[in-house]
This record gives structure tokens, sequence and C-alpha cells, in this order.
């Protein structure tokens, strides 16, 4: 709990930078729907037949010009791709820095044992990805609370949920990253997040390459599906806890084994 | 619950470590008794940080056994660490965080009320508790290092390069400190390339070149080796050398040489552990 809370004091002011930003461009985004409404609403059409571009986004299974298209497509392009960067990058910094930074001879002579030490900066990790969805999902009620109108409870709740699956997901794999290098792998972090979306976009357009979506956690956490189907596939959220685990368990075992740079 | 220890704090039987084709140290044993005050001593590159860094679990080496304070520096290392205080060579600590943070966040860690004896080691060491670690110096950080490794009484200090950017006056009183803690039961283990306060305040020493020990003893009789340095004037030249070996030896090359005068004397300490730094190639 010690180092817990530690990390959280370390990393409160990234949280609260990403969270803030994040969590402002959404409301602000939901809070101008009401002036676009009628505008999307004559939009909505051209939107859903522009072939590939459409499915990709997710425009074909969704009205833009509902509230709940709006958000999926809208918002929740801004919201998925910034959750899964700051998920990332706070994953990837996690173990790394202490070597990078030369404090990695101060915390592991503390008589805590690696494995400590994993399990409760993986702790750091989660807490602060659901400290982020926290925040950011206060500012998009309150985007809501201004126009007056929500979706569905349990969509935007499925939603949410994916969401912050699918974060998790990658700050897990980054945290493997994190475990296995002594310098901090930002650039590599926020590649990552940024490759798995293209192929989330692009196993949407091309059917041959369909069998991606297995790989991209963005597929299954997609608002255009959630809130087009009102569910969430299990099996891709079973993959992504798989994916969750291992990725855990592989860093355990290499951070437990490997030498740590003074 | 005090471990069975054998009378020794640190036991390293054929320790090996290298870093792929690199040499770190090759089949290092050591012993250094509890309540001793015990100098590592070595050039850089030599393997003291490889072997202060096996001994605390930052390194996984390929051969041997460490045993500290009765404890498998492996199997244990979390009650191991618990009675260790260990102050590396570079102090770093989390920039942003205050001094007074660090102390407490390394106390917590260790589960203890420390805060009269770091009170205490601050006021002596006059070290600011409310600055960021950003604002320190090299020598500052290393004065919050000394209170971290020692605020919770550890049985066994690990000092690497322990006064390297503190000031005379600071050092006096890190000694003093370490005689301090000494006194009262706490094992020292000084990795040093200051020769002078290894020959003042340790009682044993070892010396480490080329990851192997070469030689352990004595501080005492380390300086009182064999060795002697040979001054020789011929043709009026001056010729000087160092000598270990039979003098009967030595007196039978001088024999038949032009000599004017010689000077045969014990060397310095210094000079002792300069011969043993040097390889048989530089020699």
């Amino acid at each position: 709990m010690i180092l817990l809370r530690h990390e959280i004091k370390r990393n409160l002011r990234s949280l609260l930078i990403w969270a803030l930003s994040i969590g402002i461009l959404s409301a602000g985004c939901i809070l101008l729907y009401k002036g676009l409404e009628e505008s999307m609403q004559g939009m909505a059409d051209a939107y859903s037949n522009m072939g590939a571009f459409s499915a990709a986004l997710g425009m074909d299974k969704l009205n833009v010009g509902t509230l709940e298209g709006f958000y999926a497509t809208e918002v929740g392009l801004m919201f998925a791709i910034g959750g899964a960067m700051f998920a990332a990058m706070t994953g990837a910094v996690m173990l790394s820095k202490e070597e990078e930074g030369h404090t990695c001879e101060f915390l592991v002579t503390l008589p805590w044992g690696r494995g400590y030490i994993y399990f409760w900066k993986y702790a750091a990790v989660v807490l602060l990805v659901l400290l982020f969805n926290i925040v950011t999902f206060l500012f998009i009620l309150t985007g809501f609370a201004g126009i007056g109108e929500m979706p569905e409870a349990r969509e935007l709740a499925l939603y949410h949920g994916a969401q912050l699956c699918m974060q998790l997901e990658m700050g897990s794999i980054c945290y493997l990253i994190s475990a296995v290098t002594k310098r901090r792998q930002i650039g590599a972090a926020l590649g990552l997040a940024m490759l798995l979306y293209m192929v989330d976009l692009m196993c949407r357009i091309i059917p041959d390459i369909e069998n991606l979506k297995y790989i991209t956690p963005y597929y299954f956490s997609g608002g255009a599906d959630i809130f087009a189907s009102g569910s969430v596939e299990g099996g891709m959220v079973v993959i992504s806890l798989i994916v969750m685990a291992v990725s855990v368990a592989i860093g355990a075992v290499v951070y437990g084994r490997r030498d740590l740079a003074a | 619950m005090r471990e069975k220890t054998d009378g020794y704090a640190i036991e390293i039987n054929g320790l090996t470590k290298t870093y792929g084709k690199h040499r770190g140290v090759q089949n290092i044993s050591l012993t250094v008794e509890e309540g001793d005050i015990f100098g590592f001593l070595g050039p850089n590159g030599a393997g003291k940080s490889t072997t202060i860094r096996s001994l605390l679990g930052m390194l996984h080496f390929q051969q041997g056994e460490i045993k500290v304070l009765g404890m498998d520096s492996v199997r244990q290392q979390k009650e191991m660490l618990a009675k260790v205080g260990y102050m590396p060579s570079e102090a770093m600590f989390y920039p942003s965080m205050k001094v007074r943070d660090v102390i407490r966040f390394a106390a917590d860690a260790r589960g203890e009320d420390c805060r009269q004896e770091a009170g205490q080691i601050c006021d002596l060491l006059e070290v600011n508790e409310s600055k960021r670690i950003e604002e320190l110096s090299l020598g500052n950080r290393k004065k919050v290092s000394i209170v971290c490794a020692m605020q919770h009484r550890p049985r066994l200090l690990i000092l690497d390069e322990p006064t390297s950017g503190l000031d005379p006056l600071m050092q006096e009183a890190f000694f003093g400190l370490l005689l301090k803690y000494n006194s009262q039961g706490t094992t020292v283990f000084l990795s040093s390339h200051v020769l002078p306060e290894v020959k003042k305040y340790c009682r044993n020493a070892a010396i480490i070149r080329e990851g192997q020990i070469i030689k352990t003893d004595t501080v005492e009789n380390l300086s009182h080796s064999n060795l002697r340095k040979v001054k020789v004037w011929e043709k009026g030249q001056e010729r000087e050398f160092s000598y270990a070996g039979d003098m009967n030896e030595l007196i039978h090359r001088l024999d038949g040489m032009d000599i004017e005068d010689v000077l045969i004397e014990e060397p310095t300490l210094d000079e002792l552990f300069m011969h043993y730094y040097v390889s048989d190639q530089q020699k």
C-alpha cells in the first residue's frame, strides 16, 4: 500500500492533465451536440453512405444525428484514443522509470522484494486508469446534464466498461514492456496505442483481415457496435482478460529474473 | 529474531557473475565478521559494485552462495534487506519529492517509526528536510542517503563510496556516526577508493582486481607486508622498484652491481595498494 500511495502521488499531475483534457474535450463535444443537432441530422444520411469510411467509424450502424450515434462516433473516438494513450504511457514507464532515473537501487534495496514492487506498481497502473475513467466520466455526465439528455444508461455503462477493459489491456501490455526494458518506452507505448487503432480501422474495412479484430482491443470496445447492439462480445472480453493476465505474468517472470541497472 | 550467523555478517562463497561475454567477478570468496569495519578496495571496474549488487539481490549471479547475517541473500532477500542499510555510490532519489518525504518513505517501507533517529542524524549532518531532492547537490543527496541507510539502526551497513561529494567536516561527522553504530554492534562493509580512510577506520580489508579477490587481511598486516621499496644509486643514476620476496635473493641480485648507495624501506599503504592494483602486465 505504501508503494501504491507513493505511485499515485507521483503520477497525480499526469493523471490530472490527461483526465481533465479528455474530460473537458468530451464534455465540450457533448455540449456542442445541441447546436449541431439539426445540421447533424442532415449529414447523417451522407455519413452513413460513405462506404469504407462509414464502416471504419461505425457510422453505418448508428445514426450520427442521434445523441447515441454522435456520442459513440464523435466523442467515443476521442475518448478511446485518449484513454488508450494514457493507459499505455502509464504502464510503459511504471517500472522502467526507476532504472532510467537511477532510483532503482534505492527502491529495490528496501525490504520488499521484487514481487511486491511488481504487484503494487501494477496495482498503481490499474488504479490510475480507473481514476482517469472516473474523472472523465464525471465530465461526460456533466456534459449530458448540460444538454438535458443522455443515452440509455445500460449502453453507456457497457461502453465505458468495455473502454476500461481496453485501457487495462493496453496498460498491461505496456507494463510488460516496462518490465523488460531499462528505459522509458513512451514512444513505443503511444505507437502501440495508435497502431492498434489503425488495425481496428483496417479490419473493419477489409474483410480479408477481419480476424485482426481479435488482436486489437479497440474492436470489442468500439462505441458504435455497443450502442447499436446493446451488448459487448463476451468472447472478445475473455481474450482481453487473457492478454492482460499473460502480459502481467510474463512481465513478473522477466522482472523477477533480470539484472537491474543501478 | 536474530538469525544464526556463525559469527559472520557476510559470507560469500565462490561468487561468479558475468555479463554475457564480459567479466564481472570470478569465484569470489569473502567473509566479514560481525562487528567489523571491513574495507573493500579496488580500482574502477574491478568488480566492487558487482559484488555489492549481487549481495543485495539486484544482480542474479551464475554461481556461488551469499549469506548475509546468516540469511541466504536470494531465498531470504526481504528478511535480509530489513536488517541492512545500504548507501549507493550514486545517491539518487525521486527529484520532485521533499527530503523529509524520502526519509519517511524509506522508514515506512521498513514498517518502523524512525523519526527520532532520523531527526538526530539530520541535525548532525545539517540536512534541510524541507528542500526538494532536485534542489540538492551531490553532497546533500549523499547526506539524505546516509539518513535512509542508518535511520533504522541496521545490523549491517553496506556503503559504496560513501564519502565522495562530502566536504571534510561532513566526512568527519559521517565517520563519527559510523563508529557510533559500530560500537553498538553494527557491522560496516565499506567500499572505497580513499585509502587513508580505510587505514584510519577499517580493521580488515580485501583487495579486488579484475574480478578476483587478490588479498584479504587485517589492515595492519596489509600495511606491513614483505613488499619493499628499493632505491638504488648506480653510476650517478637513481633506480626505484618494488620488491616482494626472499631478501637473500634481493641481496644476491644487488651483489656485483656498481652500487653507490641503496635504500630499502617499507612502502606506504598507498604504494602497497598500488602494488596490488596494477596488473602483472603493467608491473
